[in-house]
């Protein structure tokens, strides 16, 4: 075993780790923005509205992620980085939409109508009864998500994105050094979910201290 | 529509409002049918046998990988429960190592680190069976975790007050419970499974997603055999999750 192959490759791992970086980061602002609207409309009070967004979310559950990052990349013909930006993002988003859901679910129906009672709007309900018991429980499983999003950002190297998984392989054809590589990858990986699992908790903290 | 003032949550439907949907859903698969009748379909029909093989290839992928995840995946879910202090943090270790690991990343890793100690190549198949049951293993394992600490811990302090022994108690009073339990989980699991195999095909083994691959590149027709695909998958894991849940006749009860 040679480690020494990393520090030569150091340059490439690290803009693999910018393109890791920027793919997770815009499919985490996508998947979120995306997951918050099918989650509303599946709690809209329309049933044909919520059960577009259930038949959605069925939907994109039982097809994998490289088959809508292909859909839209070979059939839809985006670029490579749109294509694994949006594919995944719609990818992640029916599971964020089912992890909000059930946090709505979570906080009994009771409370917003005891609020509507009293005479509150609908936005004064969403802010000062719903979202502060939200957060706490879509917490935990939404980090989960998020680290899901970091770990399937590796699919983007199969339309040819030079990220981190697509450097492994590169260092594995030009030296044969795919071991080294592949270790030293899997350690940045744990590193990225570890920090998104701490930033995570943190932002938690913050937001149930309030 | 029933659409009340100060109601939360979807309401209880009208008549109505499911015949707007059954409309809805109708006026949807017309639509579909019409923009795939526009399609060459010859090239699918053309290699369906090849594409229904290929098929069966990810069937097999995903039920071995399953078979051979599922007991391990126990194994390290036990061992992370109770085992001794060395095992437990060997099995949290693989348990969190795997999981924190993009998919791809699993596979290649096998693919190069076998090689790494043994000095040879491993076959396509062998690297590919070893990595999804890694994975199926890991991921089943903090399934089966749930499972277990949803099974109130007095029934195996009365399990041991009465006299059985460990093994006794995981078996015929814990394991059953918690496999009862952890069935939604577990569904959306192999599901995941089947999903995942979608990517193994960067080891060089011929499952339904590389066969569409191939099939394009000599023919190029991306929206049939891209549809194809999708629909191969989406049929596939909705059967894999009915499937599961017909097995259980308490299912809807449960929920």
């Amino acid at each position: 075993m040679r480690w020494s192959v990393i520090w030569d490759y150091r340059e490439a791992l690290l803009s693999g780790l910018a393109y890791t970086l920027a793919i997770t980061a815009l499919t985490m602002i996508g998947a979120t923005l995306l997951g918050i609207l099918v989650a509303c409309l599946h709690q809209h009070p329309s049933y044909v509205v919520g059960r577009l967004a259930e038949t959605y979310v069925e939907v994109i559950r039982n097809i994998p992620s490289v088959i809508k990052v292909f859909f839209l990349y070979f059939v839809a013909g985006l670029d490579a980085m749109p294509a694994a930006v949006l594919g995944l993002s719609i990818h992640q988003s029916s599971y964020i939409a089912d992890v909000l859901d059930a946090g709505f679910r979570s906080v009994p129906r009771e409370q917003s109508e005891a609020a509507w009672a009293c005479g509150h709007s609908r936005l004064q309900i969403l802010h000062h009864v719903l979202l502060p018991q939200v957060v706490t429980t879509v917490m935990p499983p939404l980090t989960s998500q998020f680290i899901e999003i970091v770990k399937n950002s590796a699919v983007a190297m199969l339309l040819g994105i030079k990220e981190l998984t697509f450097q492994t392989q590169n260092i594995d054809v030009e030296t044969f050094r795919g071991f080294e590589a592949a270790t030293a990858v899997t350690v940045i990986y744990l590193a990225l979910s570890l920090t998104i699992a701490g930033g995570m908790a943190l932002i938690g903290r913050q937001l149930t201290w309030r | 529509m029933a659409v009340r003032e100060g109601t939360f949550g979807p309401a209880e439907p009208t008549a109505l409002d499911r015949w707007l949907w059954r409309g809805l859903v109708a006026a949807g698969l017309l639509l579909l049918v019409w923009l795939v009748a526009r399609e060459r379909w010859e090239v699918v029909f053309a290699s369906g046998a090849f594409l229904l093989k290929s098929l069966g290839v990810s069937w097999l992928l995903t039920v071995t990988s399953v078979a051979i995840g599922l007991p391990a995946g126990i194994l390290l879910a036990v061992l992370r429960a109770g085992g001794p202090p060395i095992l437990r943090h060997l099995a949290v270790a693989i348990i969190e190592l795997v999981r924190a690991t993009p998919q791809l990343m699993v596979i290649f890793w096998v693919f190069f680190a076998v090689p790494a100690f043994t000095g040879h190549k491993v076959p396509a198949w062998t690297a590919a069976i070893t990595s999804l049951s890694l994975i199926a293993a890991s991921y089943l394992a903090e399934v089966v975790r749930a499972g277990l600490a949803s099974v109130p811990r007095i029934q195996v302090e009365s399990g041991l007050a009465t006299g059985l022994s460990r093994a006794q108690i995981l078996s015929t009073i814990v394991l059953p419970q918690a496999l009862r339990n952890m069935l939604p989980a577990l569904i959306a699991t192999i599901v995941m499974m089947f999903k995942i195999t979608s990517l193994i095909y960067v080891v060089g083994i011929t499952d339904f997603f590389r066969a569409v691959i191939l099939i394009n590149n000599r023919e190029f027709e991306p929206v049939a055999l891209y549809t194809t695909l999708a629909a191969g998958y989406f049929i596939c894991c909705s059967l894999l999750s009915w499937l599961i849940r017909s097995l259980d006749p308490n299912y809807v009860l449960a929920q």
